[in-house]
């Protein structure tokens, strides 16, 4: 464990301070040797129990890279993710993942899309029935089981997404900018309902994004990461109280932390759009 | 409304009244056009301007098709068509979902043999009756034979197009939940596919009902093709149309079968 950058402890005491999940000089390029691109480099923090870490960065900063390592879609990778000890080279039970796009089964009701990670475990269709209910009404959704996902809109089917990788039991929540094609106010009101059910469920999470009221609004640390290669710029503590709710983001101290964190975000995003420009000029150059 | 219903209800509703308003429009248009499309035929068939043979009057098609109905060799010939249409769709879906599926999820052999289907589908599979019959026979078999070719060709591309539409991320949920090869193939892939697939089905049931006909046509001794040939034969053309209408309606019926499966399906 030689390298793990620990940070300060969060703001919120945690009894068990042993890290659930160990991200340990992580490392990943993508193409071939000559032509190769860092997409994570070097990245090393880790997850404590009951703890809502974000990873914040610019477009093209390897969060996406990261997240699809944590969740064993990526096998090769260079460094660790490990946990409980055991390094992640595959989809891990302990692991449930929540993506970016939207990603519910159109064929099957809400309360079958819920139900079925159990239903790839074998168990009795009502159990299976009871445990999913009570998930689709800790996201906010009793009253529409039946419905399909062609009758919800964008952030009820994206709660359906969480409801679904909750019932799964996971240790570790990992989300993959669950919010990201949503209005600024459903965001908002989302964010209230995963801080309650992580208050509630005391659920790890892991959360990849690049909405800095987001990231302040539900953590109690958040990685920050530099454009290309995406390295560790920073870990910050956000110490602002819980139970919160999105009347936070009015405080003074939740505006201190965001200016605080826009100060490091600010020179990577610049540079992440600096390089696109170029890139997109060259192009236009080359026809 | 009651106040409770209202706050969820208010704003569908007036377009739903507005989109019953359309059908019911709709269904008047096409009723008008079936009864505009009887008048003139009834007309022509009165004003003398044909042979009467031509445009045989309604009254006559519409005794020619009781005849039919209660003519025992009419059932036994459809049920010979209607058995040889549905063997021909099973083998020919069956074997197009398989290859469809070969083909979606296998770049290289997609790459490599899908153009032979893309091109040779478009060619009448009636070309190839005479080979059909010397290899199955001139019974029931060839017909079969040729029917599953022509629904083949539409299930498999379909099926292989579709194969390669699956929502990504709808694979990576499956995978993230570990799904064993089983679990994917039946709960996420096939289920993902399923509207190509139908889709595919109902062009290959279209296909084999063709295929089937006019091979009946070109050589056998039952079947609603061959009694097509004999009634055409006889020059008995009211019997002719009245058959026509009947193919029209199966036909009609199955592709509502099929589509009402598909709309059940989205």
């Amino acid at each position: 464990m030689g390298s793990v950058q620990t940070a300060t402890r969060p703001g919120v005491s945690l009894d068990a301070d042993k890290p659930v999940l160990i991200i340990d000089d992580v490392y990943k390029t993508f193409g071939d040797a000559e032509e190769a691109v860092t997409a994570v480099d070097h990245v090393s923090f880790d997850v404590k129990p009951g703890e809502f870490v974000a990873v914040i960065g610019p477009s093209g900063c390897g969060k996406s890279t990261l997240f699809n390592i944590i969740g064993g879609m990526l096998g090769e990778y260079g460094g660790d993710v490990r946990i409980d000890g055991e390094r992640i080279a595959g989809p891990h039970p302990a692991v449930g993942m929540v993506f970016q796009e939207e990603s519910t089964f159109p064929w099957r009701s809400v309360i079958d899309n819920v139900a079925f990670p159990l239903e790839l475990r074998g168990v009795a269709k009502s159990e299976r029935y009871d445990r999913a209910r009570h998930f689709i009404g800790m996201v906010g959704l009793d009253g529409f089981e039946k419905r399909y996902p062609s009758q919800l809109s964008g952030g009820m089917k994206q709660r359906v997404s969480i409801a679904r990788t909750l019932v799964s039991n996971p240790r570790i929540l990992l989300m993959d900018e669950p919010f990201a094609a949503l209005d600024e106010q459903t965001r908002l009101l989302l964010g209230d309902k995963i801080t309650q059910i992580q208050q509630e469920l005391k659920q790890t999470t892991l959360l990849i994004t690049h909405n800095l009221t987001e990231a302040v609004q539900l953590s109690d640390r958040i990685v920050v990461m530099t454009y290309r290669p995406g390295k560790v710029k920073r870990i910050a503590d956000i110490d602002l109280a819980r139970p919160r709710t999105s009347d936070v983001v009015g405080s003074d101290a939740f505006g201190r932390h965001v200016a605080d964190i826009w100060n490091d975000l600010r020179e990577e995003a610049s540079r992440g759009m600096q390089e696109s420009e170029q890139v997109a000029r060259a192009d236009r150059r080359r026809g | 409304m009651a106040a409770t219903g209202a706050l969820t209800m208010a704003a569908p509703v007036p377009r739903k009244v507005r989109e019953r308003r359309e059908t019911r429009q709709v269904f008047y248009v096409r009723l008008v056009v079936i009864f505009a499309f009887v008048a003139v035929w009834e007309f022509l068939s009165r004003s003398g301007w044909f042979f009467a043979d031509i445009i045989p009057s309604l009254v006559s098609i519409a005794q020619a098709l009781f005849r039919l109905l209660v003519n025992p060799a009419f059932w036994a010939n459809l049920q010979v068509t209607l058995l040889e249409a549905a063997a021909a769709l099973c083998i020919g879906t069956f074997a197009g979902v398989v290859i469809g599926i070969l083909l979606g999820a296998n770049r290289f052999l997609g790459a490599a043999f899908e153009p032979y289907l893309y091109y040779f589908s478009p060619t009448p599979r009636i070309i190839l009756f005479p080979i059909m019959i010397m290899w199955f026979g001139v019974g029931l078999a060839s017909k079969i034979a040729l029917g599953a070719l022509a629904s083949f060709f539409a299930v498999a591309l379909s099926t292989a197009a579709g194969m390669r539409q699956i929502d990504k991320v709808i694979i990576r949920v499956g995978r993230s939940f570990r799904a064993t090869p089983w679990q994917m193939a039946t709960k996420i892939y096939l289920p993902a596919m399923r509207i190509p697939v139908l889709t595919g089905i109902r062009l290959g049931l279209g296909n084999a009902l063709i295929t089937v006909l006019l091979a009946e046509t070109k050589l056998s001794n039952q079947g609603l093709g061959y009694m097509v040939n004999t009634i055409y034969q006889r020059f008995d053309i009211p019997t002719l149309y009245a058959l026509l209408i009947i193919v029209f309606i199966i036909a009609g019926a199955c592709n509502a079968v099929l589509g009402y499966v598909a709309r059940r399906a989205r």
